[in-house]
This record gives C-alpha cells, structure tokens and sequence, in this order.
C-alpha cells in the first residue's frame, strides 16, 4: 500500500479500506436463514445449554464472514460454506471447553431455565437427553454430525479436525454405547410399572 | 468391544436417508434389522436424532441477521485499523528508546566534563545554543568535530538522526505493505 493512500485516511480519522467481504449482506440473510436452526441444534444439544448455543451460534456466523475466504464460498458452494460453519462453531464449543469454568447459577440468565423446560417437554428431550448427558462431548458431536446432520465420516473429520481413519470406530463406539442407554433408558420404566 | 459392523448397514443408511422407515424398506430388510444388534441401532439411533433435530431447529431463537452481519463488518474494519495502526506504535516505541538512548548519552557526556551541570545551566543564557544563526556557521567549518564539542550540539545531532531513522522506517514499512 502506497503512504500517499495511507497516509490521509490515518490522518482524516478515516478507517482505512477494508477488503470487501466475501458475501453481501443479502446473500449472507439467506444462507444465514437457511443454516442457523440445525447450527443452533448442534450446539444446543452437545452443549446441552441453550444459552451458550445462542452466544456460540452468534460467534459462528461474525467468524465465518470475518475469515475471509471467498475461493470456498464462490468455487465449493453453500455445502462447503455450511460445513466451514460448522467447523468454526465446533472450535468455538471446544475453546469453551477448555476454559475454566466460573459461571454461578446467580449469573445464568432466566431464558437459560425457559429454554431448558421447553426443551424439555418435547418427547425427543425425553428421550434422548438423558442418554446424550452421559455420553462424552466428542462423542455426542460426532453422533449429532452423523446422524441428524448426515454428514459422512470424511466431512466429520473435516469439522471436528479428528483423523478421517479414527471417526468410523469412534462413532461405531458412540453408537453402541447411546442405543443401549436408550434401550436401558426404555426398559426401567416397565421394570418400575 | 469389538468393532463388528453388519454389511446391510450401508443400505440402511441410505433407506433412512430417503424417508420415513418402515415405508422405504423391503420385507426382508426389515426382517434383518429386527434381528441384527448393529442395524438395529443405526435406526434407533438415527430416527431418534433426526427426530430431535427436527424439534430443537424448530424452536431455535435466532437473532436478526442484520446486527450479526454489522458486528463482523465493525470486527473486520477493527482488525483492519490495528493493522495500520500497528507500525505507528512500532514508531511510538522506537522515538521513546531513542530519546532515552539519546538522555543517557548526554548523560555520559555531562559526567565526563565533570559534572558541571549547575555551571552549564548558569551559562545557557549566553550560549551559542539558543543562537542558531552563530551555531550553523561553526557546523559548516569544523564538521563533525564540532558537533562534539557540547553536549547540547551533541544530543541535537542524535535528536535528529533519530527522527530520520524514524521517518525512514516508517516509509520503508509503508513502501512494502502489500495489504
């Protein structure tokens, strides 16, 4: 960049030019329409926490458009763009993670305990919350990946940064271990009745 | 646990993948998957997640993509201030380390000439100094030596070689700037 261009934007107080982003706001409004609602779900239901899914969601997105990477969207289309999105929200869940943890119950806010009985009363919450809360985290992202997103075990190695060979056997375990939860889950109710 | 899967899973999958189950499915097939522990869990598994991700997308709170798209562009033209902004505290840095390069050395030579601070204070006034019409001559006729000769003529000198070296950096870092 020249000083001459430089130079008087700094001292007008202007920003300098700043690289036109990959998406226009409209486009970005329809992908953002098409992709938010299973965005969220992913978060909401490995986090387990719809308050962080709400803030991680929100991340996701400000991330996604701040990358510059308009080759992936342009050349690979809304498939690659969505799978990008998703990967950038799993890095978020991680570093959330690896955080220590200080938030108090005094802190939550009260949409937290709204959201988490509404969510409660529907039948897959019955069903499948239990068992998803004894399931590890990695292991409730590539079961929500593979079976509610469809992704295939190339595409979730892609978005959990996982080697492609290890996902098949991960996921073979995840399996395992979550149907005979669910199976133990439905059979203790008869076994109380 | 042994990893063990039935060959019929793929199949299902992809059944799955086109609707509703037992709609989609052969006799036989579905024979097979009462019977099989591992295609029988790929449906459970896989009717209830889809399931659930039917019912959770639906009640997704989303915020307005208007504010999401104007806080990534604020964060972009942020990051993009720090970068320019980045060799003018670099600038910042390196005047305030050569001033104090430039304190230290006039300090030194202050404590060679034997300390004679309140003296060289007293005389000022009549210096040569602060009548620059009389210093420029003597520069002219006795470079570099003279520039030696006081400390005052010493620490303008540095004073200015720094503010040049400042400048050039400046426009060397701005020259080869390729964003």
């Amino acid at each position: 960049m020249p000083w001459e261009s430089a130079l008087p934007n700094v001292l007008a107080g202007d920003a300098p030019q700043v690289a036109e982003p990959p998406m226009d706001s409209d486009a970005f409004a329809g992908f953002y329409e098409r992709s938010a609602r299973p965005l969220w779900a992913y978060l909401a239901r490995v986090s387990a926490n719809p308050a962080l899914a709400d803030d991680l969601a929100q991340e996701s997105y400000v991330h996604f458009l701040s990358a510059a990477r308009p080759e992936l969207l342009l050349a690979e289309g809304e498939v690659a763009a969505r799978r990008y999105l998703f990967r950038i929200a799993t890095n978020l869940l991680r570093d959330h993670w690896r955080r220590p943890q200080s938030t108090s119950m005094e802190e939550m806010p009260e949409e937290f305990f709204a959201a988490t009985s509404n969510a409660a009363q529907s039948d897959s919450q019955a069903i499948l919350g239990p068992a998803l809360a004894e399931m590890r985290p990695r292991d409730r992202q590539l079961l929500w990946l593979a079976y509610a997103e469809g992704y295939s075990h190339r595409e979730i190695a892609e978005i959990t940064g996982l080697a492609s060979a290890s996902i098949r056997l991960l996921l073979f375990r995840a399996r395992r271990k979550i149907a005979r939860l669910l199976r133990e889950q439905a059979a203790s109710p008869r076994r109380e009745s | 646990m042994t990893f063990k899967s039935c060959s019929h899973e793929k199949e299902v999958a992809q059944l799955l993948a086109r609707g509703p189950w037992p709609q989609v499915c052969t006799e036989e097939l579905r024979t097979h998957v009462s019977q099989c522990r591992s295609c029988g869990d790929l449906l459970l598994v896989s009717q209830l997640f889809r399931q659930a991700r039917t019912e959770v997308a639906s009640a997704a709170p989303l915020a307005s993509p208007g504010a999401i798209w104007w806080r990534a562009q604020l964060r972009r033209r942020n990051a993009a201030v720090e970068r320019v902004g980045r060799p003018i505290l670099g600038a910042q840095i390196f005047a305030l380390a050569a001033n104090l390069l430039v304190a230290v050395a006039f300090l030194i030579v202050q404590a060679r000439h034997g300390l004679g601070w309140l003296t060289w204070l007293e005389q000022l006034p009549q210096s040569s100094a602060l009548h620059f019409e009389k210093l420029w001559p003597s520069l002219d006729k006795l470079w570099p030596a003279a520039l030696f000769n006081s400390g005052w003529s010493f620490a303008l000198t540095i004073s200015a070689l720094a503010a040049l070296l400042l400048f050039s950096g400046v426009a060397v870092y701005l020259a080869t700037e390729k964003e």
